[in-house]
């Protein structure tokens, strides 16, 4: 596989781009310092062009895939602007580089003959045509022409060979024309299909002819690297035969690679943690944002937490007031220009010219800085808060508030759930944010409604019990929601008695509509947190539920998709009462039997929340998760009764978005309750035809109240270049957005449609990317029967994959509960870019050899553990293998895995089944150093708790269900394997190619 | 009795604190808290001096007393006892002076001590009722006074910002006006310059011009 830093020792050989660029590309051709008689020697070397360029056809198709060089995409975009008359088409790069590259071949060994030779030379080419319509030779021929002979500095040159004179100007001007000459049909012909990189092939003909004896394929091989990766299919497509190497599959075992070189370039940019771009090159035109067939957008995580160090500077702009753009309201950010000697400033956004403030005012340096640059972050840095005057309240700053809706029927009880929930609540309410103006408040429910007074002077707190469910009344106008500090007494009363109250309920019944109902009405003046703690479906008063899940006559039917939306609409319009009065909503669901996530998802989903389920809680198994993940729920930093916003530049617009949320106007995100653990896609179109400026700027602005009471903005802003080249975007595309987007996009999907058109809708968008990609570069390669993908694409075939054999879009009705489908749907729309690509391609490694090994230090898991391929071949029955997708981990005995190392980490019952055998610490130093290494893969992802599983390898179903069903490259029931989706993809792109 | 209540500097008129669930059951609130804002922007203003005053508004009635720069201010119902609201606030003051006394100068973001809306619901709710022994205690209590204190309404107390605008911006019309008047006179007075000497000048230039053409000729 060829990799482009290949193609890097190159670039010192390129004599530097002439410092005036002439109109023509081709005139920027030679190197200033050329002696007139060089053109000798390229004469020598042209004329071979008739003869070699049939045999060059091979070496430009090898099997293992031509090399050629990169070009840097900012150097040579610079030659490539202005010069080329085209816009839309303008394959800047290749033209620039090409010829500043053709002289680097090594000196002539011939001497250079006579100038006056040159013509008789060069009319052979002019009965060139009937060779040339072979193929690839003309790239080289048009390139090799204009560089060895367009050159304006080489007068002796230019009136040596009258001949040529007919053709010459045609190369000075801007719009080459060569009256008769054979390649003309290349240079005008296809230019929109012109091969950004023609200018490696330059080369070709040139060493070629000036060392004839050379081995072309090897030249090739070492003096040129590709623009794209390929992966070489040779055998028929369709069959699966040993000479595949499977092994060079891309796989991203290294995690999330972001690419980086734009934060180079523009450092002044947001970090890619808060705003990641699905390309960081945005289209120019809306003819090419059309050939670009992925998503054009951007994923937000704008509370992203910031590792130690790197934390969002706060800054309060004072009686100057925010300095925001009078006509785009865009926030002052490091890419404004003050002018006028600093009175004025430019808006990035729209270019408006706006009146620096008084207070704001600071002189100009010489180079136009201005002078208190450096103490003002907003000036500097791409993400910066703010402090928010009176203007940006409707209201005084909301205290945190936490209302829990707890069922308490039978099950509840039964399972422990009670238990372990009252002490989590208890045990997080010291750290509860937002000290000591967080208020708390209770009800609970069966049949009936619980309502508790918790009012300070109560040592006990009063129950009230509202049996009336069609009329729902709140009995207390105050305390029910009661201030923590002063009712501490009361509540911790009321927690460590709740599970006592119910314990010997028998009740089954959930009154939850009514429920929700009730809580809203003592919630609605403030707003705050709700979190629903739901043991069964709900059964009584409105938001009532039918058992209609897992039918599976309903699969496979235009019915299907019903199952996945809320039934009924009471959900939909209690969320959005929800939102408007500031109340987001987690629903914690933990029945073993249907419960509707469906519907009491829809909740979490329009208010800015998210779903947490366990099915078949039991306190045994999932407590610490549960303890866990509630405890990270109350006690992370949120942001409260928050509204988001999207800027970007003239001539594009958001216009979709993707997640959790309510969308309050046409570009406003309405989020009540906001983290560090939510994100959000978005796409943006093109609104004008041609965008003229060079750059594009986003800016991300969250109006929100932190939980210390201040009103606060946060802005992230970013900037990205306008090219006019599909192969730029495509060398700047982001997988890890793009697979963000996809997943939300294939999620939206299955809520109208089925899982197979879903699932079709994503292998569907893929192939006509690399369609794309492969047309672009098709011209000049014959790429026969290999699979070419940009560099920073390799890796999306693979995830598209994994977000097929994803649980909310995997299989059948049997793959997984319909429960399970819903809930992962839930959460994988909320979740940042890595969380979601670990998820999707989860980390499988082996300890045994490390946990045998007497090293102690643990400092960074990489270093440690190295990932292996999702496939059931990288698993040895000798090993103990871990597998981490971030919710759950998996840890596998291998059938022949010493015993010892069995009995060291599980105790004396090693033997036993392995369903009934938790891990827990054993007394001996390999256990501890495993219970360390889990401890750390926790920590480094403290968002969700992963289980712990254990499961020996042949203990069937189990070690299906929770571990080969999730190896994603392999094939599992009716799913395809890695290679086999890798052929269905590399067929359909060379379909109707 | 107290439906709302807000602590704002009177330097600036930044909110400082307010109580929270305010205006839990008044159908227009919102127009309530306009007119505490357009209040407090003329006290910042310097309009109003006295340092307690009850302002009537529709069927409810401010009361407020400024005390070392910061305004604390009360909405409450007509009928309220006038003696409870002023302890009421007089304990707002006390409390707030003694918590954030020394920062309330330095706080540069509005609700700084929002923190302080915990004391304020606490303390409402001791005053909610008129009838309690506690309340009817302070009533009785004859060393408060509060029958000096004025009471006007609030178009009055907001208009008089009004007027004064109305009164400046006239006499700056006035001003531009007899500027141009100034103008106009002098033009006018030009031209009737011109109009009085011009057949003059221009039988003498006639005059000049025939002896000169008769020198030319001749």
């Amino acid at each position: 596989m060829n990799r482009e830093n290949q193609g890097y020792p190159n670039f010192p050989a390129r004599p530097p781009p002439p410092p005036s660029s002439s109109s023509s590309p081709f005139a920027s051709a030679p190197p200033p310092g050329v002696p007139p008689q060089s053109g000798g020697p390229e004469t020598v070397g042209f004329r071979p062009h008739t003869r070699p360029f049939t045999p060059s056809g091979p070496p430009m198709a090898p099997p293992l895939g031509v090399m050629r060089p990169v070009q840097p995409p900012l150097v040579s975009q610079i030659p490539g602007q202005g010069s080329r008359p085209p816009p839309s088409t303008a394959y800047g790069p290749p033209g620039g580089g090409s010829f500043q590259r053709f002289p680097t071949p090594p000196p002539p060994p011939s001497g250079p003959p006579p100038t006056q030779t040159l013509a008789g030379h060069f009319s052979p080419p002019m009965s060139l045509p009937p060779q040339l319509p072979m193929g690839p030779p003309p790239q080289s021929m048009s390139s090799g022409v204009p560089g060895g002979y367009a050159s304006p500095p080489q007068p002796g040159f230019q009136q040596s060979g009258p001949p040529i004179n007919p053709s010459y100007p045609g190369v000075g001007s801007p719009q080459p024309s060569f009256p008769g000459y054979p390649s003309k049909q290349v240079l005008q012909g296809p230019p929109s299909s012109y091969p950004p990189q023609a200018g490696g092939f330059a080369q070709h003909p040139g060493q070629q002819n000036l060392h004839p004896s050379y081995a072309p394929p090897t030249s090739n091989v070492q003096g040129l690297a590709e623009d794209f990766n390929s992966l070489s299919l040779t055998n028929i497509p369709g069959s699966l035969e040993p000479g595949l190497d499977q092994a060079s599959f891309p796989r991203p075992l290294d995690g999330d690679v972001e690419p980086n070189s734009f934060a180079e370039i523009y450092p002044m940019n947001c970090h890619s943690r808060y705003l990641r771009l699905t390309t960081s090159a945005i289209p120019s035109s809306q003819s090419l944002a059309s050939r670009w067939h992925l998503p054009l957008g951007a994923v937000v995580c704008p509370l992203a937490e910031a590792p130690e160090g790197e934390e969002v500077p706060l800054i309060d702009f004072g009686s100057s007031g925010i300095i925001r753009c009078r006509r785009c309201r865009t926030y002052v950010n490091p890419y404004v220009t003050f002018t006028d000697s600093g009175r004025k400033w430019r808006c990035n956004i729209c270019s408006m010219l706006n009146d620096v403030p008084g207070e704001y005012f600071s002189h100009l340096d010489a180079t136009g800085r201005r002078m208190d640059m450096d103490q003002r972050p907003e000036l500097t840095k791409g993400s910066v808060e703010i402090i928010a005057p009176t203007e940006y309240m409707v209201r005084p700053p909301m205290p945190p508030i936490y209302f829990f809706l707890i069922d308490v029927s039978f099950s509840a009880a039964k399972s422990g759930m009670l238990e372990v929930a009252s002490q989590t609540i208890k045990s997080c309410l010291d750290n509860l944010p937002g000290y000591p103006r967080t208020q708390i408040g209770f009800i609970t429910y069966d049949s009936t409604l619980h309502f508790y007074n918790m009012k300070s002077s109560l040592s006990q707190p009063q129950m009230m019990v509202v049996s009336d469910l069609d009329d729902i009344f709140v009995p207390l106008p105050d305390d029910l929601l009661v201030n923590l500090s002063e009712s501490r007494n009361v509540v911790e009363a009321f927690l460590d008695s709740l599970p006592l109250m119910f314990q010997n309920n028998v009740n089954v019944e959930s009154a939850f509509g009514p429920a929700l109902k009730a809580a809203y009405m003592v919630m609605n003046q403030l707003g705050g947190k709700l979190l629903i703690i739901q043991n069964s479906l709900p059964s009584l008063g409105a938001g009532r539920l039918k058992l209609r899940g897992d039918d599976a006559r309903v699969y496979g039917t235009d019915k299907e998709y019903t199952l996945r939306v809320a039934e009924d609409n009471f959900y939909k319009q209690m969320a959005a009462d929800c939102t408007k009065f500031q109340i987001g909503i987690n629903v914690y669901a933990f029945s073993d039997k249907y419960t509707d996530i469906a519907s009491l998802g829809t909740l979490a989903k329009y208010t800015g929340g998210q779903v947490y389920y366990y099915p078949g809680f039991k306190s045994s198994i999932h407590g610490d998760k549960l303890r866990h993940e509630l405890a990270r729920d109350l006690t992370r930093e949120t942001a409260w009764e928050s509204v988001m916003r999207i800027r970007c530049g003239k001539g594009i617009r958001f216009s979709s978005y993707h997640g959790n949320f309510m969308l309050r106007s046409t570009d406003l995100l309405a989020l009540p309750a906001v983290d560090c653990d939510k994100a959000y896609a978005m796409q943006l179109t093109l609104e004008e035809t041609l965008l003229t400026t060079p750059t594009v700027y986003f800016q991300v602005a969250l109006l929100y109240t932190a939980s210390c009471g201040e009103r606060r903005i946060r802005v992230h802003t970013a900037v990205a270049p306008v090219v006019t080249d599909l192969g730029e975007m495509y060398r700047q595309a982001d997988t890890g957005a793009i697979v963000s987007v996809y997943a939300r996009l294939a999620i939206e999907k299955t809520l109208s449609a089925k899982l197979d058109d879903a699932r079709n809708a994503i292998q569907q968008k893929i192939v006509k990317a690399l369609r794309e990609y492969r047309n672009l570069h098709s011209v000049q390669h014959r790429l026969g029967s290999r699979l070419i993908y940009p560099e920073s694409l390799k890796f999306l075939p693979l995830y598209g994959l994994s977000i097929c054999k994803s649980t909310p879009l995997q299989g059948g009705p049997a793959d997984a509960s319909l429960d399970e489908r819903c809930a992962a749907g839930f959460t994988m729309m909320a979740l940042p870019v890595k969380k979601l690509l670990k998820l999707l391609y989860p980390n499988l490694f082996r300890v045994d050899e490390w946990l045998l090994k007497p090293s102690e230090h643990l400092d960074d898991l990489k270093d440690v553990l190295r990932r292996l391929p999702l496939a059931a071949e990288s698993l040895d029955s000798r090993g103990l293998y871990i597998y981490d997708d971030g919710f759950r981990l998996v840890l596998w005995f291998g059938r022949m895995l010493s015993p010892d190392i069995a009995k060291n980490l599980l105790g004396a019952d090693f033997a036993a089944e392995l369903s009934r055998v938790t891990l827990q610490e054993q007394e001996n130093g390999m256990s501890k150093k495993l219970m360390r290494l889990i401890k750390k893969v926790r920590e480094n992802d403290p968002s969700y708790h992963p289980m712990c599983f254990l499961v020996r390898q042949g203990e069937q179903p189990r070690e299906g269900f929770l571990l080969l069903r999730h190896l994603i490259e392999d094939q599992m029931g009716g799913s395809t394997s890695y290679v086999d989706w890798i052929l269905q993809i590399h067929r359909q792109v060379q379909q109707n190619g | 009795m107290v439906k709302m209540t807000l602590i704002a500097r009177v330097t600036d008129g930044l909110p400082l604190a307010e109580g929270l669930d305010d205006g839990r059951d008044l159908p227009d609130s919102d127009m309530y808290k306009q007119q505490v804002k357009a209040l407090f922007k003329n006290l910042s203003r310097g309009h109003n001096e006295a340092s307690r005053m009850s302002v009537e508004t529709g069927p409810y009635i401010f009361h407020y007393i400024i005390e070392g720069r910061v305004c604390y201010l009360t909405m409450c119902d007509r009928s309220y006892p006038k003696k409870l609201a002023f302890q009421y606030l007089e304990d707002l003051k006390n409390e707030f002076e003694r918590v954030n006394g020394p920062n309330i100068e330095t706080a540069a973001r509005p609700y700084a001590f929002i923190k302080f809306d915990t004391f304020i619901q606490k303390t409402k709710k001791l005053y909610q009722d008129t009838r309690t022994q506690r309340n009817i205690a302070k009533l009785n209590d004859e060393l408060y006074e509060v029958h000096q204190i004025m009471t006007r309404n609030v178009q009055e107390v907001l208009g008089v910002g009004e007027k004064l605008d109305q009164v400046s911006e006239m006499s700056s019309r006035l001003t531009s006006e007899s500027r141009i008047y100034a103008d106009k006179a002098k033009d006018l007075n030009r031209q009737a310059l011109i109009r009085k000497w011009a057949p003059v000048a221009i039988v003498f230039g006639v005059v000049f011009l025939l002896f000169w053409v008769k020198n030319k000729l001749w």
